[in-house]
């Protein structure tokens, strides 16, 4: 059976590029098709996306078919509009068949872990940790954790760790190698990924909904859209402060994908009542979204794929893989050896530190996620309010006293431990309150525009609870400004967008304090607590020109993250062949400090006092005392930027609509 | 006629207070709504059937404007000449400025407009000594019958095309909608629809079919009733989903990549107050007036109903292929204020009988010659079934000619009087959102 399922995904890559190169020859016009009586129209465009990356090669080689279709309705009595809307899309990237060493059946391969512990080598290979089988219950089984198909975690980012913890990654398909897949989240197998919208989700149906408008005598108006959808609130772009109802799928580009191509629809009743012109508003309307799919997380990739926000997909399949197969740790036990210094590369046993799983929710009436919004115009400005609850589409890891029962590799004994890294990853509820508005201010012919929002409910990794996590109410804000503007020694008869926008986030219980360590100034060591930044801005910034009637348009964009001290400039022309033919072709260049370290609880010594370190002054106490890396939780220093400022991109992007 | 003549007296003095009054009379009226009722303008050889061309131009140069002329003089185009025929305005419109005549006055500033209720404000010959007579004559333009109470362009296409090569670059396809909120004459309810507490006059709302790049974006404009007070204007944008507001520049620039940019639309379409309008005289010029069923009709496009577009062709395929007459003009200047506008002025053509701005020359910042702009004027009774006895002149066919850059943009209506395709709801904010995907 799983060889037919096979053959039969197999063919799709056959079947996507004859549509592709059937439409391209066969099919002329964009204009869009229309039946007889005018009440059915469908259009659609096949594209080619290759891009090239910095040390790598090919990094994307996506193939697509795109078909809208949409069908009016004569309406009766109820309903003065009704039409049914449906978009399918299925993709092929070839990336992993044409660069299968980088991402494919032979990614990755043997590794070394670092270990500077002084008294043996400074680099150990994956499961031959100093410290091993036949200490305690140290030690996991090779011929099931192979040195194989591995990358070291955080090696795409950073080349040297600089003494921190580290461990091994498997890369390639789920299929190929299981390592670390975690079910039902992060189990991509060759063809999923290649695939990626032929999943038991059907993907490949990106809209499929029914739309209604049922007016009353009043002048007032019901409009309904039931089905396969992507809403969008909210006036800002390329963050996502109001715009949460779809979960997004960053495996698709990272951050840097148009947020129309990566949401990930859901089966959604969206309810608006419009009320127009209301005692002083000039435009009113409330809106009821009902979110009744069953729960779908972002999607950050995986480890192998080309394409990971923050690095999560690596990190979460290096450490399921740990859990379920142990796995060695660079530089991580301080052994009692006179005379020597470093921490040892340890192999830890299956079932003591890692990922156990993803408690994906079920879908339940419990866990559908319902929103509210008010919108309208009143005095010539543009607002909303919005309250949503929703789950959390990124993940929480409540390890710890929180966490799994766990082996303790010195005793043997298995229950919860307090600040162990061992962890499952759950999606808690969110509530979120907020509002946007825009307006125009004539004097500086400038477009502002806000977004806010307040929500309750949001986790956080955070070093000094014992569960390694805290929950914190957050606020996120985005300001942004548009204005047009004539460069005339550029362009004599086209005005330039100019566009920023200033995004900032404030946890309201961050948690950073000073450790022992940190407080006695030793080097490696620093304050414990959320990774995350209490106050943190990025700043985005746009210049975009049209030449040639619109058909050419190149454009800069660019975003600073302040905290993180990282940038990326993203170059792009944006050429308009014809009605039917584009031509992108884009760069993706990043700057700035790179990754960050922070306290990766390696000193939180959850097995007392075995791990306790000298710093701890009650060697049973467990809690960390701020020994710091890269990994795993600099990454929330360094932000998406930093994480993936070796992913430097040249990117081409040729379309045919039809 | 006691309340008439008191609000007459009434006008004169507010007039004497804030601009210059003027009086008009009844028939002042009826020979600005009828100046073809006696007679029609003539020149020297010029008669239905006639083709001005490069060999003959020279003889009908007083009677054509600058651009024209140029245009037939260098063989990019021809002319084919048929009878000024009567375009008269709908009753209603007629016989509210009848009986609203002299209520209107101008405040001091340019836009100030005060009194107006419906019809046409200013119903006078306009006179060169009076220094607001130019922005009284955009006064009639903004409250004039261009769309009636309501109108639609459903569809409308429009051709970037090559001077030079005749390529066609790109082909959009729209559909326009106009809604006037205050000052109706001729749909229910009027004269103001109720629930407007934003004073608007009227609402522009435009829906992008095709191509793909643009599928899907939505214009909306709210003009307000207080001239003063600036355009509200949003953009839905359908690969972003997500309305975005206007900022001034982009009024001013080009629209969509077209060579019109949205303060051209129907010859000008901003605040009176955002320009100086001067008066230049009158005269008789040869204008785009025409009955669509009898012109040369493309096959392209042609719809399920039979209809047809205007067919374009000369250089370029720029020029609409339409016959033209002589007919009586109101040429006018407007300068706009801001000294950063990306034009210097704009001359235009004003039909004296229709107050539709067929003829529309732009200048650069340099003062020199940038853009030519052509409206074609349908008669309703000659054009789609429903349009007839609208007393609407139909937009139906344009050209905006940019001559430095040796492009143009055209375009192909298919003008509807039907307030059922521009119900109030499609002005509003929410439904660009409710449109969009």
């Amino acid at each position: 059976m799983t060889k037919i399922i096979r053959q039969k995904l197999g063919t799709k890559a056959a079947v996507i590029s004859m549509a592709a190169a059937i439409s391209m020859t066969a099919i002329s016009g964009a204009q869009a098709g229309v039946s007889g009586d005018g009440t059915l129209e469908w259009n659609g465009f096949v594209e080619n996306a290759t891009f090239l990356r910095k040390g790598v090669g090919l990094s994307k080689f996506r193939n697509t078919v795109q078909l809208e279709l949409s069908k009016q309705f004569n309406t009766g009595s109820v309903f003065s509009e009704l039409s049914l809307n449906v978009t399918f899309r299925g993709t092929y990237d070839g990336v992993y068949d044409l660069n299968k060493s980088d991402y494919g059946n032979q990614a990755g391969g043997a590794i070394n872990l670092q270990s500077t512990f002084s008294g043996g080598p400074g680099f150990v290979p994956h499961g031959s940790g100093i410290v091993s089988t036949g200490t305690a219950f140290f030690g996991f089984n090779t011929v099931v954790n192979p040195n194989s198909g591995l990358i070291v975690l955080g090696s795409d980012a950073h080349a040297n760790n600089e003494g921190g913890v580290s461990f091994g990654v498997p890369v390639r398909p789920c299929d190929v190698d299981s390592r670390g897949c975690i079910a039902g989240y992060m189990d991509f197998d060759s063809d999923n990924l290649r695939f990626p919208e032929f999943n038991s989700r059907m993907d490949f149906l990106r809209e499929a909904y029914i739309d209604g408008s049922i007016p009353f005598s009043n002048g007032h108006e019901l409009n309904v859209r039931l089905g396969r959808q992507q809403v969008v609130w909210g006036r800002t772009d390329l963050f996502r402060v109001l715009d949460v109802i779809n979960p997004v799928d960053y495996s698709r580009q990272n951050i840097y994908d148009e947020l129309e191509d990566i949401r990930i629809p859901q089966w959604i009743l969206n309810m608006e009542y419009r009320m127009g012109a209301v005692g002083s508003f000039e435009d009113l309307n409330m809106n009821l979204v009902w979110n009744f799919d069953k729960f779908r997380p972002n999607s950050l990739g995986q480890g192998g794929t080309p394409y990971q926000i923050l690095g999560a997909g690596g990190f979460f399949r290096g450490m399921k893989n740990c859990w379920n197969n142990g796995c060695t740790v660079a530089n991580f036990a301080g052994l009692p050896v006179p005379g020597t210094t470093g921490l040892a590369a340890t192999d830890f046993a299956p079932g003591s530190i890692g990922i156990r799983g993803a408690n994906m929710p079920e879908w339940s009436i419990g866990n559908t996620q319902i929103g509210f919004k008010v919108e309208g115009v009143k005095d010539g400005i543009g607002f909303s309010l919005n309250y949503l609850t929703y789950l959390s589409q990124l993940p929480s890891l409540h390890g710890g006293s929180a966490g799994p029962a766990a082996l303790n590799n010195f005793t043997g004994e298995v229950k919860p431990w307090p600040y162990l890294i061992a962890f499952d990853i759950e999606f808690p509820r969110i509530h979120l309150f907020g509002g946007s508005m825009d307006l125009y201010a004539d004097s500086i012919k400038s477009v502002f525009r806000f977004e806010a929002a307040y929500t309750t409910g949001e986790e956080f990794g955070n070093t000094l609870r014992p569960e390694l996590y805290s929950e914190s109410d957050v606020i996120r804000y985005v300001i942004g400004w548009d204005r047009d503007t004539f460069i005339p020694f550029l362009n004599k008869n086209k005005a330039f967008l100019f566009s920023a926008q200033l995004f900032g986030q404030h946890i309201l219980e961050h948690e950073l304090e000073e450790t022992p360590a940190s407080l006695a100034g030793i080097t490696g060591f620093g304050k414990a607590g959320i990774p995350d930044w209490k106050d943190s801005w990025t700043m985005t910034f746009l210049m975009k020109g049209w030449y040639m009637q619109n058909r050419l348009s190149p454009q800069i964009l660019a975003a600073y993250d302040f905290n993180g001290g990282t940038a990326v400039i993203s170059p792009s022309i944006d050429w308009l062949i014809d009605d039917s033919w584009r031509l992108v072709v884009a760069a993706n260049f990043k700057f700035g400090k790179g990754p960050r370290k922070f306290d990766d609880c390696r000193s939180c010594n959850p097995w007392g006092p075995f791990t306790a370190t000298p710093f701890h002054a009650d060697a049973l106490q467990a809690g960390s005392v701020g020994l710091a890396g890269f990994e795993p939780l600099g990454r929330f220093r360094s932000g998406p930027i930093g994480m993936a400022s070796k992913e430097d991109e040249i990117q081409v992007t040729l379309r045919y609509r039809f | 006629m006691k309340k008439q003549m008191t609000s007459m007296i009434t006008g004169a003095i507010l007039g004497l207070g804030l601009a210059s009054g003027f009086a008009a009379d009844m028939s002042d009226v009826e020979k600005l709504f009828y100046p073809y009722k006696n007679s029609v303008p003539t020149h020297e050889g010029l008669k239905s059937g006639v083709i001005i061309n490069q060999s003959n131009v020279e003889k009908f140069k007083d009677i054509l404007d600058e651009g024209m002329y140029q245009f037939i003089k260098d063989g990019w185009t021809e002319m084919s000449v048929t009878d000024t025929m009567a375009y008269e305005l709908n009753k209603a419109y007629i016989n509210a400025t009848k009986v609203n005549l002299n209520k209107t006055t101008l405040g001091e500033k340019t836009g100030d407009i005060r009194g107006f209720i419906t019809g046409r404000p200013f119903p006078e010959e306009p006179d060169l000594n009076d220094p607001r007579a130019g922005e009284k004559l955009a006064f009639n333009y903004k409250y004039g019958y261009n769309w009636g109470d309501n109108g639609s362009v459903y569809p409308f296409y429009w051709k970037f095309r090559d001077l030079n090569s005749a390529k066609i670059e790109r082909t959009l396809k729209f559909n326009f909608h106009f809604l006037n909120l205050k000052h109706r004459v001729n749909d229910d309810p009027m004269p103001d629809l109720p629930k407007n507490p934003g004073g608007l006059f009227r609402g522009i709302y435009v829906q992008v079919l095709e191509p793909f790049d643009v599928k899907n974006t939505q214009l909306l404009i709210h003009r307000y009733e207080d001239d003063l007070k600036r355009d509200n204007a949003w953009l839905y944008l359908g690969f972003q989903r997500r309305v975005r507001r206007l900022a001034t520049g982009q009024i001013t620039d080009s629209f969509l990549g077209s060579d019109l940019m949205i303060e051209d639309f129907e010859g000008y379409n901003g605040r009176i107050s955002d320009m100086s309008w001067t008066y230049k005289g009158t005269k008789n010029i040869m204008l785009p007036f025409y009955k669509h069923n009898e012109q040369k009709l493309t096959e392209d496009h042609k719809m399920s109903d039979g209809f047809q577009f205007i067919e374009f062709g000369g250089k370029g395929g720029c020029f609409p292929n339409i016959d033209w007459q002589l007919r009586k003009v109101y040429i006018v200047e407007s300068v706009p204020v801001d000294p950063n506008h990306p034009i210097s002025k704009r001359v235009h053509y004003i039909d004296a009988e229709t107050f539709t701005l067929p003829r529309t020359v732009i200048y650069d910042r340099k003062g020199e010659l940038w853009k030519t702009f052509v409206i074609g004027q349908a008669h309703p009774d000659y054009h789609l079934p429903k349009n007839k006895g609208s007393g609407v002149a139909i937009d139906d066919s344009f050209m905006m000619l940019d001559v430095q850059g040796a492009h143009c943009t055209t375009g192909q209506f298919k003008g509807q009087i039907d307030s059922a395709l521009s119900p109030r709801k499609k002005f509003t904010v929410q439904n660009l959102r409710v449109t969009g995907k």
